[in-house]
């Protein structure tokens, strides 16, 4: 009997603590404002104590990624030296265009990113678990940073902000299925939509291009700029690798490989722009 | 022994969750291991089945998965879910199959890190996040093996932290 009572509390509480879960997560879909706020509050409180940790034990897990990365940082080394050499020589080229470019979009009165007032800020923080994708960076709305501002590596686009608090923020990667970002072909002028689908895998770009149309491997993206976009324009994204069937078949959507490294993370910078901005 | 009373419980469990998620985002997500990070947070989810049984265990992995998805930018909600489950069905087993015996932590571990990372990939799919990879397999034996590691130490914290007058439950299976 006391057995059976026992089953039977055991049963309501799992059942209430299954249903809370599904509404939490429901409220979280709906972009509910509670959700959000609790993630800031939870943030700020929990940041210093993460800080202080993560300061003490650098050291080691410094050490132990070097041990254990030794052979791939060697490799990476060698790598990066040849791409240095051959970006010397781009160099002197893209000023030049950059400079003509800057000057095209003054007269078309287009935001260009290099106008645009910028923050650097630090990784501090990876994905928190395996299945979270989103970074943590050492500067917040203290610095003048907002929620959906657009983040750079050297080499493109790398996410959005989509938490921020005081002196910390998230960023969504770009990899992030969430992630979803008007697109130009640098050279055809086609427009499309780049989404994310998951940390290592390439972005997929639906750009309603009938089936059958081709695009060239190696072809370049930036973002688009479009009106009401939520990035300014010409950021580079990433360039493409392949095509695969759109949707119901009509049409084909281009696979993209980004040209940030969202795996190896340490410096990034925040481009302190706002849609409409 | 005088019983512990609610708050001390609750007092103890938050001091656990703020130690574990400390250790989780500072230490354990930072260190890889083929690639994939520890689960410190799944660990104390499933010795909470273990120790505290499936009612008091399920309600201490819904605290513990509560306070990771707040600290992570992912759903809301399914890491609690997810716990909530994998300790119930842990604490449910725990009363009426496993027996005190010095690997049982550690199988509890292995079993029960693996459901957990198959289980919030599915649940995560079902909620749009495409997590059913190749590599949820990879991560699901990975995370197994460091929480097989880290049970002992792991049982003892969560036992400590559940611990009232009437649990001897967890002290049999320590023995």
């Amino acid at each position: 009997m006391a057995l059976s009572r026992r089953t039977g509390r055991s049963r309501l509480t799992i059942a209430l603590l299954v249903l809370t879960s599904i509404t939490v997560l429901t409220l979280d879909f709906r972009d509910s404002s509670v959700v959000s706020g609790a993630r800031e509050v939870a943030a700020t409180i929990f940041s210093p104590l993460r800080g202080v940790a993560e300061t003490a034990t650098e050291p080691f897990s410094n050490a132990w990624n070097g041990v254990t990365g030794y052979g791939d940082l060697e490799r990476e080394n060698e790598e990066l030296r040849a791409l240095v050499d051959e970006m010397r020589g781009e160099r002197v080229r893209d000023e030049d265009a950059a400079e003509q470019l800057a000057v095209l979009l003054e007269q078309l009165e287009i935001d260009w990113v290099g106008d645009i007032p910028t923050a650097t800020a630090r990784v501090i923080a990876g994905p928190g678990s395996n299945f979270s994708r989103a970074v943590e960076i050492d500067k917040g709305s203290d610095h003048g940073l907002k929620e959906g501002m657009p983040v750079v590596t050297g080499a493109g686009l790398l996410g959005k902000l989509v938490q921020v608090t005081g002196q910390r923020s998230h960023v969504m990667l770009i990899t992030d299925p969430d992630f979803a970002v008007g697109v130009r072909l640098v050279e055809s002028g086609i427009t499309g939509t780049a989404e994310g689908t998951g940390e290592g895998d390439p972005l997929i770009v639906d750009t309603g291009l009938e089936a059958g149309s081709e695009v060239d491997e190696g072809a370049a993206l930036t973002t688009s700029g479009s009106d009401r976009s939520a990035f300014p324009g010409f950021i580079p994204v990433g360039t493409v690798t392949g095509s695969q069937p759109g949707s119901g078949g009509l049409t084909v959507d281009l696979v993209v490989e980004p040209l940030a490294d969202t795996s190896r993370l340490a410096f990034v910078t925040v481009l302190l722009w706002e849609p409409g901005g | 022994m005088t019983p512990a009373g609610p708050f001390v419980v609750a007092a103890r469990v938050s001091l656990l969750l703020v130690v574990s998620l400390t250790i989780q985002l500072a230490v354990a997500a930072r260190i890889e291991v083929f690639g994939v990070q520890g689960d410190l947070m799944l660990l104390v989810a499933i010795m909470a089945g273990l120790a505290a049984g499936p009612d008091r265990g399920a309600s201490v992995a819904f605290a513990t998965g509560i306070a990771f998805d707040l600290m992570l930018q992912s759903p809301f909600g399914l890491s609690a879910l997810t716990y909530v489950i994998v300790a119930y069905v842990i604490g449910s087993l725990q009363d009426t199959v496993l027996r005190a015996a010095w690997w049982i932590p550690v199988a509890t571990a292995v079993i029960g890190s693996a459901i957990g990372v198959i289980l919030y990939g599915v649940f995560g799919t079902i909620v749009g996040q495409d997590l059913l990879h190749p590599s949820l397999l990879k991560i699901a034996l990975v995370v197994s093996l460091l929480n097989a590691l880290l049970a002992p130490v792991a049982l003892r914290a969560v036992r400590w932290a559940t611990d009232t007058s009437s649990s001897v439950r967890a002290r049999a299976i320590m023995r």
